[in-house]
């Protein structure tokens, strides 16, 4: 019931759900402002997104978006340190931070409703009155410089793996290096640098407020009013994002000592939430792929019927935290977005062998199409799958700001979605397929410790079988032969290796 | 298979049936029965969206692995629990599942194992149905037993590129002699190497522990506890009572500081782990209660210590403590990032030295307070979804049999005094008995 209310209001001004009518929209023609009021909900959810991300790096500082944006979410405000923050948030469980995506920054924050005169004054002040000051920088340049060299590095293969495959198929452009930015751009950004992002790119014009769960009209104006505060004038135009087209195979080994096989792979796709085709591509990629769910076919291959590694997965948007999260993220939109191929961590033997099989399974998709009983039992499970996408407000909301990027607000991603899986066409669906995969030009990045024999391996293209600890049916060992033999066909000079210290090291 | 059900289902039965109305810290009322043959159903409605969702929390997790070379098995028969049965092989019940786009996973712990299935309301019948008849006929072939325990080992293999992970599984190995908190849930990395030759083993595992007088169902959402209850006769009735309780060595006393160094392959900054023995959870004991509030006032972020060693002089990227929710004694983790390799014994130092104080010393009235608040709302603003709900309420259910536990607890929070921390720190933070470990980089 509560999804019903909440699309609902979507489009509803203030006046819906209170006495007064709302201030007039500032700046731009449509009010900056998003509300989805529950009023059963006893808690209250924010978010606060500026069209700025990690794309917005200058040259040479790649990072500044990431600092900028944890400089609102993890320290001062002139009002109160850090410290004083914590311990006013404290007795409230509240909590507020910012995540930065290559498009866009989200503040978003959390609190119950009996304690929001304690929590508003804080949130709001961290958009528009932090502080700058020079420990919080130190503080967060260091722990971020630490996680792109230790963390990412030598902690998180197969986070390696991806971030790799980003910066092979984004060349160029800029998204290309991690949100986070790379070592030597951090080290160069000053916080004056800081300063002039946050004056540059945190406008009004830029920002967008959205409310959720039990607040009042109040508050809403109250929040909306904030805009003023920020500064007026034009934002600046996203910067171009012409992705290379990719010819052929390409292979990059992250070249890390005593590593296991982490594999990523994939290409860039042009199709965009609010597209038929995308739903109809989402259908396909949930059937050979979902996101950590047994019904995955690369999962079945590769995990289910061989035992290899703990899953295997497939994408059409961008999913960070892919490890710990079972359901989309929100706040990544992206005007860019990657098929990818997910293999997790398996014994450097068994890598090629899966990367054949994984490359194999989208060769059949590409060329075979679904079933035409695939296409009805995947989306018969997405209609009801997609209800788990969203189950609370601040989930909900995340949507709704995610619309407003693609310009779909009148009918959000997720119902558009589920019209789409009664609408949609079997023949839509493999013509989709046709359309937008392919599997002759692909990226492939691998962390592992064997670089030189995975490259050598690659290089000859020779035969890669495996063996089991017990008995497989015929049927499986055959298939084994075929996959073992599979052509992969990376040309030599087209096999990159990197040892792992020079990995986003920068500029 | 079938007609065998029916039969069983018609033989009378008296469950006892209890309902909580809201009157504590969870807002939404249940509803507890339990079957002839000792299954607890504890049922919560609540707004759903037209959503339910429905746990089975096993009561055995890592700690029942108390026979050598067993280390691990736990978890991984939860990944065999995936496996199918004769009248639902694994691939027809993943096609069900995937019918009715319902989001299921597992997971284990040391002290549990909970298999959860989120679905439509409607969907709430086949689900029970299909979970009953996998905790009931499981069936599974050799081969496909084999095949999993490489999966299992992927999961490994996964898990240690971590170097707190590494750190975690030596500090347990070494502050426990005896008892079976001594593995990680994964279990030794020789015992998930030999797992594939244990499949008789595994049998008698399902024989001895998945039981319906070991395991709790949690259904919350929008449910009728009486639909769900007459649901639970219809499927559940028949299984079989036959639970046998695991032999785990109680770990002897400390009697001495333990301390280890560790090189990590990789390149990482230091880690610091310092663990002390502190008693099984249980909120009818006051001391242990004021233990949860302690490690928070000693070391979380409004602390002196985070305040100092995080924000002012920076010298570590966080830190941590955790007294863990355990159903048999064990310990209280604190582990903290140090930047600089020169600097570990200059944290071990502020680390003693905040723990001699709160020996000493009582905490500050208005400090207390907050963390009271904290701890009230931070579980009120946990409950959003059915889901949610169990996932915060599932370890208290797994380790005291119910939700009288968590409502005790939180009563018990509210009547701590400065007192009672200073009693947990002079009977928890003992020097003798702790174990400190450091994780360097060997490179």
């Amino acid at each position: 019931m509560k999804a019903h209310a909440a699309a609902l209001v979507l489009s509803a001004s203030l006046a819906a759900c209170g006495d007064d009518p709302p201030p007039a929209p500032t700046q731009t023609e449509e009010a900056s402002i998003v509300l989805l009021p529950v009023a059963e909900d006893p808690t209250v959810s924010f978010s606060v997104s500026f069209r700025v991300g990690s794309q917005n790096d200058p040259r040479g500082k790649a990072g500044l978006a990431y600092l900028t944006g944890q400089m609102l979410g993890d320290a001062a405000t002139e009002a109160n340190t850090y410290d004083a923050i914590l311990e006013k948030l404290y007795p409230l469980a509240a909590w507020y931070g910012v995540r930065v995506d290559k498009e866009m920054t989200t503040l978003t924050g959390r609190t119950h409703r009996d304690n929001l005169d304690a929590y508003v004054p804080l949130l709001t002040d961290a958009y528009l009155r932090p502080a700058f000051r020079d420990d919080d920088f130190e503080r967060i340049k260091n722990d971020t410089i630490n996680y792109l060299m230790n963390t990412l590095r030598y902690a998180s293969d197969e986070d390696l793996a991806k971030a790799a495959l980003y910066e092979r198929v984004f060349a160029g452009t800029g998204y290309a290096h991690p949100e986070e930015g790379t070592v030597a751009g951090l080290r160069a950004v000053t916080l004056d640098d800081v300063r002039a992002f946050y004056a540059e790119h945190y406008r009004r014009a830029n920002a967008l407020i959205a409310l959720g769960g039990g607040f009042g009209t109040d508050l809403a104006r109250r929040m909306q009013a904030t805009l003023d505060d920020l500064a007026a004038g034009a934002p600046a135009a996203p910067p171009p994002l012409e992705v290379p087209p990719l010819a052929g195979r390409r292979v990059l080994l992250i070249d890390k000592p005593g590593a296991d096989a982490s594999i990523s792979f994939g290409f860039p796709i042009d199709v965009h939430r609010g597209e038929r085709d995308f739903y109809a591509l989402w259908i396909a990629n949930s059937w050979l792929g979902e996101h950590r769910n047994q019904s995955s076919h690369l999962f079945q291959v590769i995990r289910e019927v061989r035992g290899l590694n703990y899953g295997d997965y497939s994408y059409i948007e961008s999913f960070p935290d892919g490890g710990e999260l079972s359901m989309p993220p929100v706040n990544v939109p992206r005007r860019r977005q990657i098929f990818e191929v997910w293999v997790r961590t398996l014994p450097n033997d068994q890598a090629l062998f899966a990367l054949r099989a994984a490359v194999r399974e989208l060769e059949r998709l590409v060329d075979g199409g679904l079933t035409r009983e695939q296409f009805e039992l995947t989306r018969t499970f997405l209609k009801k799958y997609s209800l788990h996408f969203a189950d609370t407000t601040s989930m909900r909301l995340g949507y709704a700001v995610d619309d407003r990027f693609y310009g779909i607000e009148d009918e959000g991603h997720l119902e558009r979605f589920r019209r789409m899986m009664d609408e949609l066409t079997f023949d839509e669906v493999n013509a989709a397929i046709k359309k937008h995969l392919q599997y002759a030009n692909l990226e492939i990045a691998i962390v592992t410790g064997d670089a030189a024999g995975l490259s050598a391996a690659l290089a000859t293209d020779a035969p890669s079988p495996i063996t089991y600890a017990s008995p497989q049916p015929q049927e499986i060992l055959g298939e084994d032969v075929e996959i073992a033999n599979f052509a992969l066909g990376v040309p030599a000079d087209q096999i990159e290796t990197r040892p792992i210290a020079a990995v986003f090291e920068g500029p | 298979m079938a007609a065998a059900a029916a039969l069983l289902y018609a033989v009378p039965s008296h469950p006892q049936t209890d309902e909580t109305p809201v009157n504590g810290i969870i807002p939404y009322r249940t509803v507890v029965t339990t079957l002839d043959n000792g299954l607890e159903i504890i049922v919560m409605p609540m707004p759903g969206d037209g959503l339910a969702t429905f746990w089975s929390i096993v009561r055995t997790g890592s700690r029942d692995e108390y026979e050598p070379g067993r280390s691990g098995f736990a978890h991984f028969f939860e990944h065999m629990m995936f496996r199918g049965t004769e009248r639902y092989p694994a691939d027809v019940y993943q096609r069900i599942l995937t019918e009715l786009g319902a989001d299921a996973n597992a997971y284990t712990t040391d002290d549990l194992t909970a298999y959860h299935v989120s679905m439509t309301r409607a969907d709430l019948e086949r689900v029970m149905e299909l979970e009953s008849d996998r905790f009931k006929n499981l069936a599974y072939s050799e081969a496909g037993f084999k095949t999993e325990a490489g999966a299992v080992y992927g999961e490994y293999r996964k898990g240690k590129t971590d170097p707190l992970f590494v750190l975690y599984e030596t500090m347990r190995s070494t502050a426990f002699e005896r008892h079976t908190y001594g593995h990680t849930t994964m279990g030794f990395e020789r015992d998930i190497i030999a797992m594939p030759t244990m499949y008789a083993y595994s049998r008698t595992f399902f024989a001895r522990y998945y039981r319906p007088e070991n395991t709790i169902l949690f259904v919350a959402g929008d449910v009728d506890p009486a639909a769900v209850n007459a649901l639970a006769e219809k499927y559940y009735g028949d299984w079989e009572r036959g639970y046998v309780s695991p032999d785990v060595l109680a770990e002897p006393p400390q009697r001495n500081e333990r301390r280890f160094d560790l090189g990590y392959d990789g390149k990482t900054l230091p880690l610091l782990w310092v663990a002390y023995k502190i008693d099984a959870f249980d909120p009818s004991n006051r001391v242990r209660v004021a233990a949860d509030l302690l490690a928070e006032l000693a070391f979380g972020s409004t602390s002196d210590a985070y305040q100092r060693l995080v924000l002012e002089e920076q010298v570590v990227e966080f830190l941590a403590a955790d007294p863990n929710l355990n159903r048999e004694p064990t310990l209280l983790d604190i582990y903290t990032r140090i930047k600089d390799p020169e600097q570990v014994d200059y944290v071990l130092a502020a680390i003693d030295a905040t723990v001699a104080e709160y020996r000493d010393a009582l905490v500050d009235a208005d400090r207390l307070a907050a963390l009271k608040s904290r701890l009230r709302y931070g579980f009120l603003m946990g409950l959003e979804t059915p889901d949610q709900v169990a996932q915060q309420l599932a370890r208290h259910i797994a380790i005291s049999g119910g939700l009288e536990g968590i409502e005790r607890l939180y009563a018990a929070y509210a009547g701590v005094t400065a007192e009672d921390v200073r009693e947990a720190a002079r009977a928890y933070f003992v020097p003798g008995e702790r174990t400190i470990g450091v994780l360097r980089s060997a490179q």
